[in-house]
């Protein structure tokens, strides 16, 4: 049985697999709110746009790289490289890195010494402004995507392939067996349908096709059981790319925040604001450097949501991933940065798995129904602790 | 007279691995002045946040006029009786010092929401009531030249009055008083010794109070309580307090 | 007696201005009818909200959500039952207030049951949650029309449809004031003032919290209805997250836990973008980043007269115009500077679709230059500003 209430099981490590790599994505997205957020205590409801100028970014270096829509018209085939791609990626995570720190300057930073409510109004306005602003100059209709091409690794044959667990030998040889039979019933069949005059269909043509048709039909039949019963991963191989740079980035982040000199001032500031300042540490250096990563570390997902997952891009486009990283970083404990990568990769299989489930339409209520379930239930996170106000 | 308010008894609230109040018993008289004094970090404050149901004590009894109120909620202990100040001021700084004093008063309201919410006259006649009895209220505190400015733009001298007043509001039977004299100068001192006094003279109230000014409080409390990382070191009137050597100890360290 | 003539006579200025309104708008304005309708209904929603928000002090950022669930209720229930029943249209509509009232106040128990836990910025994400996931779950219900949206049409033109949404917005601003006009509104203040010392003083902070969350709800539910059958189409888009932060935005302008504040930000933040739709200009890109960047150097400027000019009255307000007017100058200059850049300078844009961006400014630039919001926490009122003017001349002398 590989058929449980309607469920296909064959297909769940494929879906696993996708949704690790959506919460690659996710987890990238979610550093940056944990950073911020364990630094300044304010939820940077702005991160998921700035995600979204990262996307745009990308398709903009892709443009002036020569992958435009006009010069890849009627099916124009242009070479890339791996080169391509990095470029994309570092201008990517520049522009979303200055952008980021600019937010912070301009908004955030004459808001240190009011309410944590006031941050949060302007952290809201900074989001609507950037996302209808955008609205206003950014091409959107018809969304443009970043063209296929400038992926040197889009080939079938590039993909990853990997057979978990394989059909019975003899059902496979079967289904060798009816798929060779079929062959012969069709070449049998075309011959004779070449030697019947044109226009008109003679008795024994029409029996070879049906004969032909129901071998075929008995060989898809035999060639679906193989694929139910055998499981298999595909991963494309733009999509490991992503997963490994992912690790790369984070492994990075993690060098950064615990063995240098800006890192140790960062965990200062996180664990006490005002004693870190009273210590002579610049805060002010501290936080536009936090936002410096966390912003490029949005903008490397950007590139890689927008290039290997094929989005349309819109203005709008950073507000689904923003609130699924955000609960992401939440569910991890948020101001924890491996709990945000833990988060956010949980936050990505419980989407692929929600979708598989038959609930694609409440993809996007799920993420909320989590964040909702944390808060209430264990309001540190995952790996997070909770801290009692004092009186 | 000698009916009992309040009794701890073996009360102890852990935090992790840290015991915050470790097995403290002691016990009040109806119109005790009863000061619970230690150094920094003693576990005063925890105390009176057990009595007052901000935390739950890990075990122990907190025994009020006959009730166990360990782990009652706050709002539950204030209708009981039990009435607080704070150490680090927590009045609600956008209402006017009458107002204040109106939310301590509003206990005891008896008007239904709904009408308030019609204005219909019993709830404005009560608002009207509620209002005059935090003014007199006020006027025992030497407050009421400044019943209508905001409490935020208070000195804090009569910030921390305007606390006591509006714990007052609530008549409670036992008010806790969490370092009532923080920040004051000597003359503010002096006023607000007889100020307690008067509350518990003339208001018959019983009298729970933190203090650090140890001239203050030996001179205002008629049984001192010194608590040293969360248990007893000493329990007595303020001469036997006064040269208790465990108790300079714990102020001074150790006796050469 | 005073009291009751005082009060038969509010009820008269209540009707009467409706009344006037009606009959402008029926006469003189007929376009401006349904603008009314939609004014009426923001009204309700900012000063329903501002109880939350502003008067009891729980974040909430997801008030769409109440406004959805009563617009659906209402109009589910009346889509199905209205020919089956004897009332007419006009008593019909005042019961789908209330349905619309009970099913969003039901709601609003929901959602206030994690204020208990919760404050500040995770309340408010709560919130926004949940209004997000009663969205989607409308989306993929089908009797409720689900993506496409429920028509609302059990009679022709809902009529009086002015008269009930100017009276709902009434009865709103009248229960906000008297709770705080009478003693039952201190404990909501004071507990967002303070929590922990409301309930030391006995205020049941539970209990306060959801009854704010209750209420407001409530009215906002009996809006939905309302929009619901004048508008005759609801859909899940209809209440997205925007509508819930222009209601915010309202709030957050007119003052938290003003009410003045919130009618009079509400009417204002309704009537611009109205009013920049029916000029349909075409304007070139660059001249709207030439505003937006002037007015970028203008907030820049009010902010540093404000922390580093502390001259008099008379020479704070000459710098402040000082900054108005290089800002003005700036977007002069900088309108024809960029429309140097093609790109820019070829994009014509319909003012119309300024309406977010205008309102994300209000309330980035708000936060930076008055974060308490206009009116703060006072209520507009002639004494108020007098008493204002009177400060800022005693600054002078």
């Amino acid at each position: 049985m590989n058929l449980v209430a309607g469920l296909d099981f064959s297909i769940l490590p494929q879906q696993l697999a996708n949704g690790l790599l959506l919460g690659a994505i996710y987890a990238l997205i979610a550093l940056g709110y944990t950073m911020v957020y364990g630094v300044l205590r304010l939820i940077n409801f702005a991160h998921g746009e700035v995600f979204m100028l990262g996307s745009y970014a990308a398709l903009f270096t892709s443009w002036a790289l020569g992958f435009t829509p006009e010069a890849l018209k009627n099916g124009a085939e242009k070479p890339s490289s791996w080169m391509v791609l990095a470029l994309m990626l570092v201008v990517s995570m520049v522009v979303c890195g200055l952008i980021g720190v600019v937010i912070e300057r301009l908004a955030y930073r004459p808001m240190r010494n009011q309410p944590r409510i006031a941050s949060l109004i302007t952290a809201i306005g900074v989001s609507l402004f950037l996302q209808y602003a955008g609205g206003l100059f950014l091409p959107q209709s018809p969304p443009p995507a970043i063209s296929e091409q400038v992926n040197p690794y889009r080939k079938d044959s590039d993909n990853v392939r990997l057979t978990l667990k394989d059909a019975p030998a003899a059902l496979k040889a079967q289904a060798k067996l009816l798929d060779a039979e079929a062959g012969k019933a069709e070449a049998a069949y075309r011959a004779s349908e070449q030697q019947d005059p044109p226009g008109h269909t003679t008795a024994a043509t029409e029996d070879l096709r049906q004969k032909y048709q129901t071998l075929e039909r008995s060989a898809q039949k035999v060639e679906g059981e193989v694929n139910g019963q055998s499981v298999k991963l595909n991963i494309p191989f733009g999509q490991l790319i992503m997963l490994i740079t992912t690790i790369v980035l984070m492994l990075i982040l993690r060098h950064i925040v615990m063995y240098t000199r800006t890192g140790r001032a960062m965990r200062a500031v996180s664990h006490d604001f005002d004693s870190a300042s009273l210590m002579g540490i610049d805060v002010n250096n501290v936080v536009t450097v936090t936002f410096l990563i966390g912003s490029a570390l949005a903008g490397a997902g950007a590139m890689m949501y927008a290039t290997f997952l094929r989005t349309n891009l819109t203005p709008f486009l950073g507000v689904t991933p923003g609130v699924k990283a955000f609960v992401a970083a939440v569910l991890g404990g948020i101001g924890n940065i491996p709990g945000a990568a833990l988060g956010g990769i949980l936050m990505g299989v419980v989407e692929t798995l929600v979708i598989w489930l038959g609930f694609s339409g409440y993809k996007d209520a799920v993420a909320f129904v989590v964040l909702i379930a944390v808060l209430l239930f264990r309001p540190g996170g995952l790996l997070g602790s909770s801290k009692v106000e004092k009186v | 007279m000698n009916e009992t308010v309040l009794t701890l008894t073996n009360a102890t609230i852990r935090f992790g691995g840290l015991v915050a109040v470790n097995n403290v018993s002691f016990s009040l008289q109806k119109g005790d002045l009863f000061g619970l004094i230690g150094p920094n970090g003693a576990g005063k404050t925890t105390c009176f946040n057990l009595i007052t149901g901000v935390y739950r004590p890990t075990s122990g009894v907190i025994d009020f006029k006959g009730q166990n109120i360990g782990g009652l909620p706050p709002a539950k202990i204030a209708t009981l009786g039990i009435c607080r100040t704070f150490q680090n001021i927590r009045l609600f700084p956008a209402l006017s010092v009458l107002e204040n004093v109106v939310v301590g008063a509003f206990l005891r309201h008896t008007t239904s929401l709904a009408s308030a919410l019609c204005y219909l006259p019993p709830s404005i006649k009560e608002t009207r009531a509620l209002r005059q009895e935090a003014f007199e209220l006020l006027e025992v505190m030497d407050l009421s030249d400044v019943a209508s400015v905001r409490s935020a733009d208070l000195p804090y001298g009569k910030q921390r009055r305007l606390e006591i007043a509006r714990a007052m509001a609530t008549q409670p039977e036992l008010i806790l008083l969490d370092e009532p004299a923080a920040g004051m100068n000597q003359k503010e001192k002096e006023d607000l010794q007889s100020t307690v006094r008067r509350i518990r003279d003339d208001f018959g109230k019983t009298v729970l109070l933190i203090e650090h000014d140890m001239r203050f409080v030996m001179g205002l409390c008629e049984r001192i309580f010194v608590l040293d990382h969360g248990e007893e070191i000493a329990q007595g009137p303020p001469e036997a307090i006064r040269n208790d050597p465990k108790v300079i100890e714990a102020y001074l360290g150790e006796a050469v | 007696m005073k009291f009751w003539g005082v009060r038969l006579l509010s009820f008269v200025l209540a009707f009467g201005f409706v009344y006037g309104l009606d009959v402008v708008t029926q006469t003189a304005f007929p376009n401006l009818y349904r603008l009314a309708v939609l004014a009426g209904l923001y009204v309700t929603l900012a000063v329903s909200l501002n109880l939350i928000n502003g008067i009891t002090g729980q974040f909430s950022i997801g008030h769409a959500a109440f406004y959805m669930i009563g617009a659906y209720a209402a109009g589910f229930v009346s889509q199905h039952m209205y020919a089956s029943q004897p009332l007419g249209p006009v008593l019909w509509l005042v019961v789908m207030m209330a349905v619309g009232a009970v099913f969003a106040a039901i709601a609003g128990i929901v959602v206030g049951l994690p204020s208990l836990r919760l404050r500040g910025d995770y309340l408010a994400i709560v919130t926004l949650g949940f209004g997000e996931i009663m969205r989607i779950v409308v989306q993929n219900v089908d009797p409720l029309g689900g993506a496409y949206g429920l028509n609302v049409k059990p009679f022709g033109e809902p009529p009086k449809i002015l008269w009930l949404v100017w009276l709902l917005a009434v009865l709103c601003i009248a229960v906000c004031r008297n709770l705080l006009k009478t003693s039952h509104g201190l404990p909501f203040i004071a507990v967002r003032e303070d929590e922990v010392a409301s309930a030391a003083m006995g205020v049941k902070t539970s209990s306060v919290k959801v009854t704010a969350f209750v209420i407001g709800s409530a009215f906002a539910g009996a809006a939905g209805a309302l929009l619901a059958h004048s508008e005759t189409f609801i859909s899940p888009d209809t209440f997205k997250m925007d509508v819930s932060f222009i209601i915010l935005t309202m709030v957050v302008l007119g003052g938290t836990g003003s009410i003045t504040g919130s009618i009079m930000a509400a009417v204002a933040l309704f009537a611009i973008p109205e009013w920049l739709r029916t000029m349909q200009v075409m304007i070139p890109g660059s001249s709207i980043v030439a505003g937006i960047l002037a007015v970028g150097i203008m907030v820049s400027g009010f902010r540093w007269v404000q922390n580093n000019y502390h001259e008099s009255v008379s020479k704070r307000i000459g710098a402040y115009l000082a900054c108005v007017v290089g800002a003005a100058v700036a977007a002069v200059v900088l309108s024809f500077v960029l429309a140097f850049i093609p790109q820019l300078a070829q994009q014509r844009l319909d003012v119309a679709m300024l309406r977010m961006v205008i309102f994300s400014m209000v309330l980035i630039i708000l936060m930076l230059l008055r974060p308490q919001g206009v009116f703060a926490h006072h209520e507009f009122s002639w004494d108020w500003l007098s008493k204002v003017l009177r400060a800022r001349k005693g600054v002078t002398a």
